[in-house]
């Protein structure tokens, strides 16, 4: 039994033109019993970045609050919102500071910077960062969603066509784990807006 | 999560009986799993050993198709011997296999069936090789979820209908719940007359409260 199986989850982020997309299943389970339908996995850390935290739920819980916290600081001393990049390299150096015990995540972020690039990464739960320009996967579903963003990712999808392909790359993804699922919600991060939407999803 | 060696591939699981006047209902989810990865999500976990004498499996795929075939072949001889074998009989030879093979095999089986002496009988055969008559019987990893459920709901004399919607409804409580259940739910309904098939997808499964 791996620690990194104890409750499930998958998260992934796509790039698509001038937007990125963040999804996550909702499943919080022990082991094979499922307990909640309602744990999400993404949280918003500026306005125009997103980050997701698969893995261990209690250390899913502690570091959204850790990054909350520094972000926020961030913004107190520097004044201004702090850029995706810099916020990947702030998860790294978090992560890393527990080399030899480390907190059990494995962080996607996904956010426009200050001149609405897109931009994604992932980590492994001790900081090495993963530059991608197609998209990220993470969590128990890492191998599905390789395989299904693999067939169904293409570059430069507007925001309601990369919508539907990273929500069949995680609905179709999830029905081959038996510990993510049980729902799923999909962030879209555009310029002006973000919209966040709710799937329904087979509930076994 | 259980017994399983490494790499084996594992029938978590759902599985339920339920007698009634002139047969039984069979259910069975339809998940098998290897880890966290599902191996197959349309598998039939309901396996015919006679004409009229079924069994619902649970826990190793491999060992209980190996028990499934070892009874079957025993029940055609015995056909070809003695003519139509009864239910409590091929339940007699499952629990044989299961208890004295106890220390290597991981297998939770129901057998349910009908024949001319006893009518509908469901025969529930936990891990230890112990044999259970009961007018309903619940199995699999799954099943510690609908106890009280299915203790709550079952009467006795209950119609094929009200069986069927027995086992549809606990059955989609455990798929709920059990990670290691789900995908379809397949039934047989067994009586003298033979053996019906029932199929629910996926999308018509039974929904419950979804927090």
């Amino acid at each position: 039994m791996s620690i990194m199986e104890y409750n499930g989850g998958a998260v992934v982020a796509m790039v698509g033109k001038n937007c990125v997309a963040i999804a996550c299943d909702k499943r919080l389970g022990v082991q094979a019993m499922t307990i909640s339908t309602e744990f999400k996995k993404t949280f918003q850390a500026t306005p125009k970045t997103y980050i997701g935290l698969p893995g261990l739920a209690t250390d899913v819980q502690t570091l959204a609050e850790k990054f909350r916290f520094k972000v926020n600081m961030y913004r107190l001393k520097e004044e201004r919102e702090i850029e995706p990049r810099t916020l990947a390299h702030l998860v790294s150096s978090t992560l890393y500071e527990r080399r030899f015990g480390p907190w059990f995540v494995e962080p996607v972020i996904a956010g426009l910077d200050k001149e609405n690039r897109p931009f994604i990464c992932s980590t492994d739960l001790i900081g090495c960062i993963n530059f991608a320009k197609d998209f990220v996967v993470s969590g128990t579903t890492s191998n599905q969603l390789y395989g299904m963003c693999e067939s169904l990712w293409e570059p430069d999808l507007e925001p309601e066509d990369l919508f539907e392909t990273i929500s069949q790359s995680l609905m179709n993804a999830v029905d081959r784990d038996c510990l993510s699922g049980w729902g799923a919600e999909v962030t879209v991060i555009t310029p002006d807006k973000i919209i966040t939407r709710t799937l329904k999803s087979r509930q076994d | 999560m259980s017994g399983l060696k490494p790499g084996e591939v594992n029938l978590g699981t759902s599985i339920m009986a339920v007698q009634f006047e002139g047969g039984v209902i069979i259910g069975a989810d339809s998940r098998t799993t290897t880890g966290s990865y599902i191996a197959n999500r349309v598998t039939d976990k309901l396996t015919e050993v006679h004409d009229t004498i079924y069994c619902c499996r649970s826990g190793s795929a491999a060992d209980t198709q190996a028990v499934a075939d070892i009874v079957h072949y025993y029940l055609q001889m015995y056909t070809v011997q003695n003519g139509k074998p009864t239910v409590p009989l091929a339940a007699s030879l499952f629990q044989e296999l299961c208890y004295q093979n106890k220390d290597s095999l991981s297998a939770g089986i129901i057998v349910g069936g009908w024949d001319k002496v006893n009518g509908g009988s469901v025969w529930n055969i936990p891990l230890g090789g112990s044999l259970h008559r009961q007018p309903f019987a619940i199995g699999g990893s799954g099943s510690t979820y609908i106890y009280g459920y299915c203790d709550a709901k079952y009467r006795d004399g209950m119609n094929q209908e009200e069986c069927i919607e027995f086992v549809k409804n606990s059955l989609a409580l455990a798929m709920s719940r059990d990670g290691s259940s789900g995908g379809v739910i397949r039934m047989a309904i067994i009586t003298e007359k033979g053996v019906e098939r029932i199929f629910v997808p996926g999308d018509k499964l039974p929904v419950h409260w979804e927090g």
